[in-house]
């Protein structure tokens, strides 16, 4: 069990809708005013709130760089109008970059900070998976135990899938229902809470009056469920990774863009600006496995937090599990016997942007998220 | 009439198969297109066209040189842009064959045709004088046909109808543009049913189903005779109809009964009953991917004459026909089919026999001379030689009195007598020196005038007609240097699809000296393509032609299969058979022919005077080598470059890999130069090879001054023109380079972390990860710091020693070997 002087609450969180990438809604929309967006608007569900009360704003994103890079989260932050008193931070730990946040909580467990936020952005429209420039490490090759650093994900998603003899079929359900559940929860308006939507603004030359248009459009609802998947079309699809696997397009997260912002405060600061808890922080645990099968991350980081939290699986409601392939997401619901039902009932997908789309579906809807790499839980 | 003839702007109308195709052809050769459509009934009114836009880009072989060039094309409706006709200097309308909707269309359109546009129909068979009352009298000297092949692109042959009012100078410069601009072969036609490609290719086919059910030969048996073994595309005839479609070609059947009623043949111009069944059952060919043949899972299944369904297909070649069809002499091999008893080759003499009766009755009343006629043919279905040629190399006067014996026995299709001059005792030949014969003016013909074919210093050969290359300037076994005239000496190889041996680097370096001392500039043309290819590369893309033809059922196999089969054929270059046997033998020798070759490659690029390379249809491996070297490259549309050596195993070790290095390094201006290598490192290890010049350009083997050619037979003349204009700008060699920024190190990780993720994917194998390492090796610049300098010696010796290394593997000798044996890649 961890120590800590004081708890930390959620008291705010909200996320952008989620764009396909490249061609999505955001193809043009910068990640950094993806993130002042949020960083705003989870200030303003607090109005109470002094803005410049904020100890630190601390920010993840798997690839710091180009438009998303520098320090993101203090030029986000600014350019949200948070005083210049506000520091920033940007933190990466790759696809569970926007978890990191979390360590937003521990500088208010430790005392050290009243009111923090943890924050993600991402924009895979705008630098590419591997960054804007690729410079390997020629040592890499020199031994062969860390070759598996230069193995692209979706193959570490084959070497799970057949160590953990997870089917195509098995993986391609799991797709549909991750459609299906994402697709129902909309017609239900279960992210109406959650989300923020955003204005967003093209700037396109127009040929018949030779000017620039700028539209503008209302960006409001996920783009990534697909009501015309289908078992069938799923299963024509090629393998991509492995000439001979099973990981394609359609079993594995879609690329997208999007940020996310929680706000969390001491006990001290929820009295002094009379505010109302969405939830605790609990714990977090991250674990290393090897690289070349990644994705089973949660299968060493789920029993470690359950010990440092005291608490059995079954007292967990709701966990959001990383799904960034379906065959890696089954093999850690296999190995670690989650319910499958529990799992990300609104369903998820989505490599960078779940940061920002995960964590604030667990504070409204109340309950636990697990990721790849630590989980957390509400009361 | 002004002097310049140009071409502004074309508008294409109807955006159907042929239509669009035209249109990417117009695109291709740099030329501002407007394709035209009805308005949609919804939604964008271009929607019509953006949809076949969209259907260009799924045909193949593809009719754009480049995905790019799709951007080029302007889609434009009837409902909206009417007036931007007036901008055009050229109409093409490509509509449906009706003459009621075109005649519409014409009164439509003619208020909004500029004084000096020319309106051409691509009609493939209605009447050029009927189609023209449509247009006021006032623009019928504007109006003719102009009648493409499919596909466009690679199909050399366009027909040119006058009608009765046309504007002969409007035509000559018609017709210079179609050569010159789109690169197209133009025939002269007359106004008459189905032209004259159409008119004799369709009764060749009428004859071909007349004959195999009489003795008793199946369509699959058909093909495998009528293919290759008569110098004809691989798709030989039923496989072609499958392409063209059936109801097509019930059309162009209809067309004759309906217009030549007096056609001694007319009782033939029908359709067997198979034949309509099929159409009614809506069997039409590849489009409907049913027609005679019809693919079952991976095997070809083939409608049976006698089973009434389908059956798989098999060619019961009968042994002794397929020697006889062995023979290259058309005189030893029409006299053998003639001679023979056997059933197959009964077939092809009567076939052969009914086709020359036919052309030979028809030859006045269709086209101006047998010239135009051979052509049409050759030139719109791809056959080596027309019907008049074959007849006259076998020998006049022989066959002649063959045709007048079947006639007489009744076993010809007609009884239609053969026309005097045909029979004439004096005639031996309807090609001569002077010209081809012509039964209108009873005289030999000689070609057109025309300036556009000044450019054509060696044009399409006919028999009868001498072919002299210039003035010898020295002849070894592998090359011949000449010239013909203006200085500029021509280096044209004598091996085996030229490819590349130790004499012929000797002979390059013999010619570099030559050339500096006593010429202009040097110029390597071949006399025919391909550029340069490898010996054994030839029987290699016919094995994998015939794979891929199977595959795809494809007819105009033959060009489809120029871009695809190209994919497969490995090393084109550094004479495979000597470096196997050196290999087992003696290392230091091979390292001599490398470091040779070399040497070529770095004086083709430093010479004192221009070195040009005029490319046209393969140049792999080392061909493609020599040519980035060259000062300049002038390269037909149909140019099928590539660095292909992992092929077999090995790497570009003729300054392939350091050029491609250099250009990256160039182009980063500075900047990380591992962007720009990357996707000549991609080139190299994929052995990707382009589909088109322009894809060369893209991939690039073309730099932006080197030149694209669209007519093969004007490449000679462009280079030439290329090379004079290199001297008369005062011509000097690039500096040596000595400071080259390598990617080093960190790019040869970079590279090998991808390719490790394609072997642990089991998309390559070790072998290909052994190679492909090598290559990132040679490329970077070896194991030193980013941004090193290195000079060109440095990364040529990277080349060699990679080359030699993987030389001595044993699975790198394996691919060769099986290379050599079985003219396949081995992916090991």
């Amino acid at each position: 069990m961890s120590k800590q002087i004081q708890e930390a609450y959620i008291v705010a969180a909200t996320r952008t809708p989620v764009g396909k990438a490249p061609r999505g809604m955001f193809r043009n929309t910068r990640p950094d005013d993806l993130l002042a967006h949020v960083l705003k608007s989870v200030m303003g569900q607090c109005p109470s709130l002094d803005p410049a009360a904020v100890g630190d704003v601390i920010a993840g994103c798997a690839m710091p760089e180009a438009e998303q890079g520098m320090n993101v989260a203090r030029i986000a932050l600014l350019l949200a109008g948070l005083p210049n008193s506000v520091p920033g931070l940007t933190v990466n730990r790759f696809c569970s970059s926007g978890l990191q946040a979390w360590l937003a909580a521990d500088r208010i467990r430790l005392g050290e900070a009243d009111v923090m936020i943890a924050a993600g952005t991402e924009s895979m429209s705008m630098v590419p998976m591997t960054g804007n420039k690729i410079a390997v490490n020629p040592a890499i090759f020199t031994h062969d135990e860390n070759i598996a650093i230069a193995y692209g994900m979706g193959l570490t998603a084959e070497k799970v899938a057949e160590r953990w003899q997870i089917s195509r079929e098995a993986q391609d359900a799991f797709a549909y229902e991750s459609h299906r559940r994402a697709l129902q929860a909309i017609a239900n308006n279960e992210f109406k809470n959650e989300i923020s939507p955003y204005q967003i603004q093209s700037h396109v030359p127009d040929f018949l009056i030779r000017e620039v248009n700028v539209h503008t459009s209302m960006a409001e609802q996920d783009e990534g469920p697909r009501a015309d998947t289908s078992m069938e079309a799923l299963a024509k699809l090629k393998t991509v990774f492995a000439q001979h696997g099973s990981v394609t397009a359609g079993n594995s997260s879609q690329m997208s863009d999007g940020a996310g912002a929680v706000l969390l405060v001491s006990e001290t600061a929820l009295k002094r600006y009379n505010l109302t808890p969405l939830g605790k922080f609990l714990g977090f645990a991250v674990a290393g496995v090897p690289p070349e099968i990644m994705g089973i991350g949660p299968k060493e980081a789920i029993p470690r937090v359950l010990r440092q939290v005291g608490l059995q699986l079954n007292d967990i409601g709701w966990i959001e599990l990383n799904e960034a392939f379906a065959a890696q997401s089954l093999a850690v619901i296999k190995e670690v016997a989650l319910d499958p039902a529990k799992v990300n009932p609104l369903a998820h997908c989505h490599l960078a942007a779940w940061v920002a789309q995960a964590q604030t579906e667990i504070w409204h809807g109340h309950h636990v998220y697990w990721n790849g790499h630590g989980c957390c839980r509400n009361f | 009439m002004p002097k310049n003839f140009i071409v502004r702007k074309v508008a294409v109308l109807g955006a159907g198969v042929m239509g669009a195709q035209i249109a990417a052809h117009l695109v291709n050769a740099n030329v501002e297109t407007l394709l035209f459509e009805l308005p949609a009934k919804e939604g964008d009114p271009n929607g019509n066209v953006t949809k076949a836009l969209e259907g260009l880009k799924k045909l193949e072989p593809s009719p754009l040189a480049s995905p790019a060039k799709l951007t080029y094309l302007q889609p434009a409706n009837y409902g909206q842009h009417l007036e931007l006709l007036r901008g055009c200097d050229l109409v093409i309308e490509a509509i449906a064959e009706r003459i009621d909707w075109k005649s519409d269309l014409y009164r439509k359109v003619a208020p909004y045709l500029g004084a000096d546009c020319i309106f051409a129909s691509n009609t493939s068979g209605l009447s050029i004088n009927e189609l023209a009352q449509a247009f006021p009298e006032a623009q019928r000297h504007r109006f003719c046909g102009i009648h493409f092949f499919n596909p466009p692109r690679y199909m050399h042959l366009v027909e040119l109808i006058p009608c009765a009012g046309t504007d002969t100078a409007l035509l000559d410069r018609l017709e210079e543009f179609l050569v010159s601009t789109l690169g197209k072969g133009v025939v002269r036609a007359k106004d008459t049913p189905n032209f004259i490609a159409n008119r004799i290719g369709v009764f060749s086919l009428l004859a071909t189903l007349h004959h195999a059910p009489r003795l008793g030969l199946n369509f699959d048996t058909v093909d495998a005779l009528t293919g290759r073994y008569l110098g004809r595309p691989k798709s030989a005839t039923f496989r072609t109809l499958d392409v063209v479609g059936l109801d097509v070609f019930a059309r162009v059947v209809d067309t004759m009964r309906n217009n030549l009623a007096d056609d001694p043949w007319h009782t033939h111009f029908t359709l067997p009953d198979w034949l309509d069944k099929l159409i009614a059952e809506g069997a039409l060919g590849q489009k409907t991917k049913r027609g005679v043949y019809q693919k079952v899972g991976n095997k070809i299944h083939v409608f049976d004459l006698g089973l009434q369904t389908y059956r798989l297909s098999e060619d019961k070649f009968d042994d002794a026909v397929k020697d006889m069809l062995r023979e290259r002499d058309w005189a030893k091999k029409l006299d053998a089919l003639h001679a023979s008893a056997r059933p197959q080759a009964q077939f092809l003499w009567a076939v052969f026999r009914d086709l020359f009766h036919y052309c030979a009755v028809h030859l006045e009343g269709i086209a101006n001379n047998a010239r135009d006629l051979d052509f049409a043919v050759r030139w719109g279905f791809g056959w080596d030689s027309g019907p008049f040629e074959i007849w006259q190399t076998a020998g006049w006067q022989k066959v002649v009195g063959w045709i007048n014996e079947d006639i007489a026995a009744g076993r010809t299709m007609s009884s239609a007598p053969l026309p005097g001059w045909v029979t004439d005792a004096t005639r031996n030949e309807v090609h001569s020196a002077q010209g081809s014969y012509s039964p209108g003016s009873n005289q030999y013909q000689a070609r057109s005038t025309l300036p556009v074919y000044r450019r054509q210093e060696f044009p399409d050969r006919l028999p009868g007609e001498a072919m002299q290359y210039g003035e010898t300037i020295f002849e070894t076994e592998a090359v011949r240097m000449w010239h013909s005239g203006n200085d500029i000496a021509i280096l044209s190889f004598k091996t085996k699809m030229h490819i590349v041996s130790s004499e012929l680097l000797d002979d390059i370096l013999r010619a570099l000296d030559e050339a500096e001392e006593n010429w202009l500039a040097l110029i390597i043309w071949q006399t025919e393509p391909p550029f340069s290819a490898g010996a054994n590369l030839l029987q290699l893309m016919q094995g994998v032609q015939q794979v891929g033809e199977e595959q795809s059922g494809g007819f105009f196999g033959k060009f489809k299969g120029a871009v695809q089969r190209v994919k497969y054929t490995a090393a084109g270059g550094g004479g495979l058979s000597e470096i196997v046997n050196a290999a087992t033998g003696n290392v230091a020798r091979v390292e001599d022919v490398i470091v040779k070759f070399q040497r070529v490659s770095q004086r083709l690029k430093y010479a004192q005077v221009p070195t040009i390379a005029a490319v046209d249809g393969l140049a792999l491996g080392g061909g493609c080598e020599i040519s980035i070297h060259c000062t300049r490259i002038v390269a037909v549309l149909e140019s099928y470059i590539g660095l292909v050596e992992t092929g077999v195993g090995l790497l570009p070790s003729g300054g392939g890999c350091k050029e491609m290095a250099q250009r990256a390094a160039a182009e980063a201006k500075g900047g990380d130069i591992f962007p720009f290598l990357r996707r000549y490192f991609q080139n190299i290890a994929m052995g990707e090879v382009s589909k088109s010049a322009e894809q060369a350009r893209e991939m690039g083997y073309l730099r932006a001054s080197d030149r694209i050619v669209m007519n093969h037979f004007e490449l000679l003349h462009v280079a030439k023109q290329e090379a004079l204009a290199l001297v008369a700008t005062a011509y000097r060699p690039p500096l040596i380079q000595r400071q080259i920024p390598v990617a080093g190190r960190a790019g040869i990780a970079s590279f090998k972390a991808s390719m490790v993720n394609m072997l642990e994917g089991d998309f390559i194998s070790e072998h290909d990860y052994a190679i492909g390492c090598r290559v990132a090796e040679v490329m970077c610049g070896g194991d030193v710091d980013v941004g090193s300098m290195v000079d060109e010696q440095w990364l040529l010796d990277l080349e060699r020693r990679n080359f030699l290394e993987l030389l001595a593997m044993d699975k790198t000798q394996e691919r060769i070997e099986y290379m050599l044996r079985h003219s396949k890649p081995l992916r090991n």
